[in-house]
């Protein structure tokens, strides 16, 4: 089934550019608890625009704590403290662009797209990735030290750009490969992790910048006075809907991912979307906090995706990962999770 | 543009409406300050104008951006982008009942959405709108609406999904299917529809520029870029494409689409505006944020780029259309450099034109023209008569008349040449006669040995170097106490003589050979040119009171004589030496309100103690021959250096050209001559004057060569290039070594050697080839042959004849016409014989036959060769301006 695909694939994806954008991001977690502590710098980076240099900013929050994406020069408005983990690879946002050719023949969007040219390689390869999709693309976030790596297993079928200052520059991996070229190839089996699939419907929004101060309350109040003190900080696997809020500004495009019980509280009018108005659900990937060195992880569940053409958004936090699958679908990818979570019990 | 930001729109077929859109859209009309005046309402714009406002649509709220429909009708149809991606068309100050009733209020809505960057209506089929949207993760970027579509029944499906939009949407108007979807997964920034092709689309992309082609969608040409903002085409030049990035723009040429043709300056500031004029080539207009000028760049005189190195030039310009900041610009369609500028804030307008760059042109002769936009204008004042003498007074047109009526060349008669030049000027007078003198003297000096030994052997340069070296050495003076004659009264005025004096006297004019001190020849001539009182004084002080009171009398009687003569020659008949006389204190007092300068001086003389003649030797209005010659008449020789020495330095320093006798041609005379044509610009007369000068140190003097090399000039830049070629030989004559060696030798085919090397009856090399064989002498002309090796020379290309051979129509040069001064047609039957060809295709043959064949022809007279020799020459095709 893959091999005979893959001639398609390639031919579908010689015209697509990899672009390593010029952001040296940094993943960290804040505390439920310890969030009183960087209001501050937050509504500067999120409503503050032209008092910082911050030029990609995303807040995540799920039920276990806030994840907080954000380059060098946002992170450092933070300040150490004991509420505060911070990952400690320098990651590097890719981005695939589209070059031409419009006619995919795939209508899936978003990481189903990408699934089997960049994740399902880079998995082989032992490249741990980190997944975060916006209302206007998809970054898969690399490490630093990884780059070689991604580059020698990339450069076949994509273009591979990085942007300087501006400038996209044309990178080959002699170009970076005088670091360690390739990970590890034990450990082969991947684990299965178990998977979640809260009630609640999601929804991804967009906003003009401009228009940002006139919601500012209601954000500041969902995202900063959401957790009413009678919830329970520590997640129930069995509850029906799971907390989960994202915010991105980067580069200037704002994305909102909320549920329709957030979303009923901002003007309406303001916030973008699709006009044919799609909800999404979420699946949520791991039943303990699944590390940043575990690789093949997103393949787990965007290969299947990608192989019934469903699309898929894909944000990964500090404790787990999480796709969004549209509602309609909800079901067969119900089933598939569960069909792939008995294959490697009968393999 | 949203908020605070404003953006004007002119109408693309009323000249005088446009639209400023920030929060709401506003239609202007513009008009005459007159005509409007009266009416409420009315925004002055500038000192002519004012704008009414028509209209106002606030339907709309958050604009992104407007474009106005290309087409006549319907007319004032805006397609506006929001924020949220949506394009509505609305329309301003229209009657419900238009034409465009059904089209406004249609609504066309991306799949996802976001904000709306850019419209642009395609120019040719207008119901094409683009629209470029920013960047969806599984959308289009560039939608392409067909605003006639009929609606589609999905859109009422999809309309009944819509369950986020507030906006209660009527399904009817809503179109959701864009004809074209373009750039998945990317940005749209700008957008604008190429002339050149009217299926072509250039979009600003996230990070490059893309070429969309509707009828191939899948393929777009791309280049990479940061210059993404603005794309504009020139509407005089569709190859030529402006886009920008922060600062910098960048010009693209379509044909060249790897890099920029060219950056343009980068500000500091980001740009928020990029124009075309639409009224001028190359002329764009660049806004910055918060600024109050704009930027123009004149690429006008760009040369279409062809290598990669050639850089063209730009002039850079601000303008300031108004003291606030800047919000918005637009080039109106029509009016020529004509703008709105709206500023950032409170919408205040104006109307403001671009000043053309004034370029301005000198003729090598008196006319004045200047350029300015598309009008050339001549100067011309406004007194025509003020405007004629000023002209007349110019020294570029006085040398050129003089020019032309051959000044300087009368050789022989050398005073005749201040007749040459018009005769009017006093100066070259009193220089002409000098130069006379000199020469007459010199001249004189050299065939008849009637002067002294002592002076034989250096007369010549004594005689060149002035008076005032004269002077200096003069030795064995003799003093004489004379009568007054004609009466035996003694003077008690001395007189002195010697050899130098008598040759100053001579230089002077007063007196013409030898040691003869009679002034009588020089009286006559005085009296034939009616000069009565400057020969009454000369009669005078050679103390003949008899002889100046005839001359006054003559002068009286002749006609339109001064009756008043008569009374001075009364006042001179009682001269009486009685120190204390009445007459005596009468005529010194009285003496100063002479008008004459040379009546004054004469009862000066009278009425002066011995030695002390201030009266006369500082009276500036007297010549300066005058002066002088009565100074070597009656100053001693303490007295008489000193005085030369002072008058000298007096004519120096003035640029007198008087002082020219007392510096003669030397390095005295380069000095005076040069504070002469500082104060004229006259090298004309310079050049001429020194050429006469001795050709050892006046000559070399890098002044002089500087004014031999400017006149030259001025005559080649009048096309008197007849005049210059005179003035070479004239120069040549009195100067040997300004005759330029040969440069061009012709060389024999088959030996190599010169052909007029080799021809030993020429005495002297100068002018290789045209002296060859073209002379009238028979035996000259000929040489067919090489004179080396005797192998044939080529033939020309036209008669087929061995070159040398004299042209055909040339006949009837016989011995006896040699000795005549060459007529004109034999100097053009000589040219006609010379060797030409052309120095690309190398066929040639006989002058004259060539000219011939090229009145007719374009290409080269060699069968088969398409050489356009001729074309090849500049300077072939000019005509001289001299006639002669």
């Amino acid at each position: 089934m893959q091999k005979q695909s893959s001639g398609e694939e390639l031919l579908a994806t010689r015209n697509m550019d990899l672009h390593i954008l010029d952001h040296r991001l940094r993943v960290t977690s804040i505390s439920k608890n310890g969030l009183v502590n960087f209001t501050h710098p937050l509504i500067k980076l999120i409503f503050l625009r032209n008092r910082t240099r911050c030029k990609f900013f995303s807040l995540t929050e799920t039920p276990e704590n806030y994840t907080v994406v954000l380059d060098e020069e946002g992170f450092k408005e933070l300040r150490p403290s004991e509420h505060l983990q911070v990952e400690s690879a320098i990651w590097l946002p890719l981005n695939v662009v589209s070059n031409g050719s419009a006619s995919s023949s795939s209508q899936a969007v978003g990481v189903t797209k990408i699934a089997k040219s960049v994740i399902a390689p880079l998995a082989q390869q032992h490249v741990s990735v980190f997944m975060l999709s916006t209302y206007q693309t998809d970054f898969i976030l690399v490490k630093e030290k990884d780059l070689s790596v991604v580059v020698s297993t990339l450069e076949e079928e994509f273009n591979i750009y990085k942007e300087e200052g501006g400038e996209s520059v044309p990178v080959h991996c002699q170009d970076v490969s005088n670091g360690l070229h390739k990970n590890g190839r034990e450990a082969i089996q991947p684990t299965v992790h178990p998977v979640l699939i809260p009630k609640n419907q999601f929804c991804v929004m967009s906003l003009d910048p401009d228009t940002l101060p006139s919601i500012a309350t209601t954000l500041i109040d969902v995202l900063f006075y959401s957790s009413s003190p009678k919830e329970d900080p520590q997640p129930s696997p069995s509850q029906d809907c799971v907390k989960f809020f994202s915010f991105s500004l980067i580069d200037g495009y704002i994305s909102l991912v909320m549920d329709t019980e957030a979303q009923r509280q901002f003007p309406a009018d303001l916030l973008f979307t699709s006009s044919s108005g799609e909800l999404w659900r979420m699946v949520r990937i791991g039943g303990q906090p699944l590390g940043f060195d575990e690789c093949g992880i997103v393949a787990q569940i965007s290969q299947p995706l990608a192989d019934s053409d469903i699309s898929a958004y894909y944000i990964s936090t500090f404790s787990f990962d999480h796709a969004l699958v549209p509602e309609e679908d909800i079901v067969s990818v119900t089933d598939m999770l569960q069909h792939q979570r008995n294959e490697p019990a009968t393999s | 543009m949203s908020g605070s930001k404003p953006d004007i729109l002119w109408s693309p077929h009323h000249p005088d409406r446009y639209v400023i859109c920030d929060s709401e859209l506003g239609l202007y009309r513009i008009g005459p300050v007159g005509s409007t005046e009266a009416k409420a309402g009315t925004l002055p714009l500038s000192e002519e104008t004012a704008a009414t406002l028509l209209a106002i649509n606030s339907d709309t709220p958050y604009m992104k951006c407007v474009a106005w429909y290309p087409k006549h009708e319907p007319e004032c149809l805006l397609a506006v982008g929001q924020a949220n991606g949506r394009v509505v068309l609305t329309s301003l100050g229209q009657s419900h009942n238009s034409a465009c009733k059904e089209l406004v209020g249609k609504e066309f809505v991306p799949k996802h959405a976001r904000q709306c960057n850019t419209l642009a209506w395609n120019p040719v089929d207008s119901n094409l709108l683009a629209a470029g949207l920013d960047k969806h993760r599984a959308d289009f970027s560039v939608l392409i609406w067909d605003i006639s579509s009929k609606l589609s029944p999905e859109t009422s499906v999809a309309a009944e999904k819509i369950r986020l939009s507030s906006v209660d949407l009527d399904s009817s108007t809503v179109v959701t299917k864009p004809l074209y979807e373009l750039g998945q997964n990317d940005a749209c920034l700008s957008l604008c529809w190429l002339l050149r092709d009217p299926k072509l689309l250039l979009a600003g992309m996230h990070r490059n520029l893309a070429i969309f082609d509707l009828r191939n969608t899948s393929q777009k040409t791309f280049v990479n870029t940061k210059a993404i903002q603005g794309v504009t085409v020139d509407p005089h030049f569709h190859d030529r494409v402006a886009s920008f990035f922060e600062g910098q723009v960048a010009i693209w040429d379509l044909r060249k689409f790897e890099k920029p043709v060219l950056t343009l300056t980068e500000q500091p500031k980001p740009l928020t505006k990029v124009a075309w004029c639409p009224t001028r080539t190359g002329l764009l207009a660049t806004l910055t944020r918060d600024s109050n000028i704009i930027r123009l760049y004149d690429m006008q005189h760009t040369p279409t780029p062809i290598g990669d190195e050639t850089e063209p030039t730009i002039i850079e310009r601000s303008v300031q259309p108004c003291e606030s900041q800047i919000g918005s610009f637009a080039w109106h369609q029509s009016s020529q450099n004509r703008m709105v500028v709206v500023s950032a804030t409170n919408r205040v307008m104006t109307d403001f034109t671009v000043f053309e760059r004034i370029s301005l042109a000198w003729s090598s002769t008196t006319s004045l023209m200047w350029a300015c936009g598309r009008h050339l204008y001549e100067c011309v004042e406004d007194s025509a008569e003020g405007v004629e003498s000023l002209i007349e007074k110019d020294i570029a047109t006085k040398m050129r008349e003089r020019a032309q009526s051959r000044y300087g060349h009368d050789t022989v008669q050398v005073w005749r040449n201040h007749l040459l030049a018009g005769g009017k000027d006093p100066q070259l007078k009193s220089l002409w006669h000098d130069l006379f003198y000199i020469l007459s003297v010199s001249h004189m000096k050299q065939c008849a040995e009637d002067m002294e030994l002592k002076l034989q052997g250096n007369v010549q340069s004594v005689v060149y170097s002035g008076i005032k070296n004269i002077v200096k050495t003069t030795s064995g003076t003799t003093e004489s106490r004379r009568c007054w004659s004609g009466s035996d009264r003694q003077t008690d005025v001395p007189r002195y003589h010697s050899e130098e004096r008598c040759l100053a006297l001579r230089l002077c004019g007063w007196i013409s050979r030898g040691t003869d001190t009679d002034v009588e020849n020089f009286l006559r001539s005085l009296e034939q040119e009616h000069e009565w009182e400057r020969a009454a004084a000369v009669a005078l002080f050679n103390l003949d009171i008899r002889r100046a009171i005839q001359i006054l009398n003559k002068g009286a009687m002749a006609e339109k004589g001064d009756l008043n003569l008569n009374v001075v020659a009364m006042a001179l008949s009682g001269y009486t030496d009685e120190k204390s006389s009445l007459w005596r204190e009468m005529c010194s007092s009285l003496r100063l309100q002479l008008k004459n300068p040379y009546l004054c001086i004469m009862f000066a003389f009278l009425t002066s103690e011995p030695g002390a003649y201030d009266g006369v030797l500082y009276e500036s209005s007297v010549a300066v021959r005058d002066r002088v010659a009565f100074a070597c008449m009656f100053l001693n020789d303490a007295q008489l250096p000193r005085y030369i020495d002072r008058l000298t330095l007096e004519m120096k320093e003035a640029g007198n050209l008087e002082g020219i006798l007392l510096t003669g041609l030397t390095k005295d005379g380069v000095d005076l001559m040069e504070s002469y044509v500082d104060r004229t610009g006259d090298v004309q007369t310079a050049s001429f004057c020194m050429l006469k000068g001795s050709p050892g140190e006046v000559l070399k003097d890098p002044r002089v060569q500087c004014w031999i090399e400017n006149y030259r000039n001025l005559l080649d830049a009048w096309r008197f290039w007849h005049k210059r070629a005179e003035f070479d030989i004239h120069r040549g004559k009195l100067d040997p070594s300004s005759k330029p060696l040969a440069q061009v030798f012709v060389s024999c085919n088959f030996c190599g050697k010169s052909i007029s090397y080799s021809c030993s009856t020429i005495p002297h090399q100068g002018r290789g080839f045209s002296q060859y064989g073209v002379s009238g002498s028979p035996t000259k002309s000929k040489v067919t042959s090489c004179p080396g090796c005797r192998k044939p020379l080529p033939r020309c290309a036209l008669c087929l004849m061995n070159m040398g051979t004299p042209v055909s129509n040339c006949q009837g040069t016989g011995k006896s016409d040699e000795k005549v001064d060459l007529t004109r047609e034999n100097k053009l039957a000589q040219f006609n014989n010379w060797f030409t060809w052309c120095h690309n295709c190398r066929h040639g043959g006989h002058a004259g036959h060539m000219l011939s064949w090229f009145r007719d022809h374009t290409e080269c007279p060699v069968s088969a060769c398409t050489c356009k020799c001729m074309q090849l020459d500049t300077t072939g095709n000019l005509v001289p301006s001299d006639s002669s």
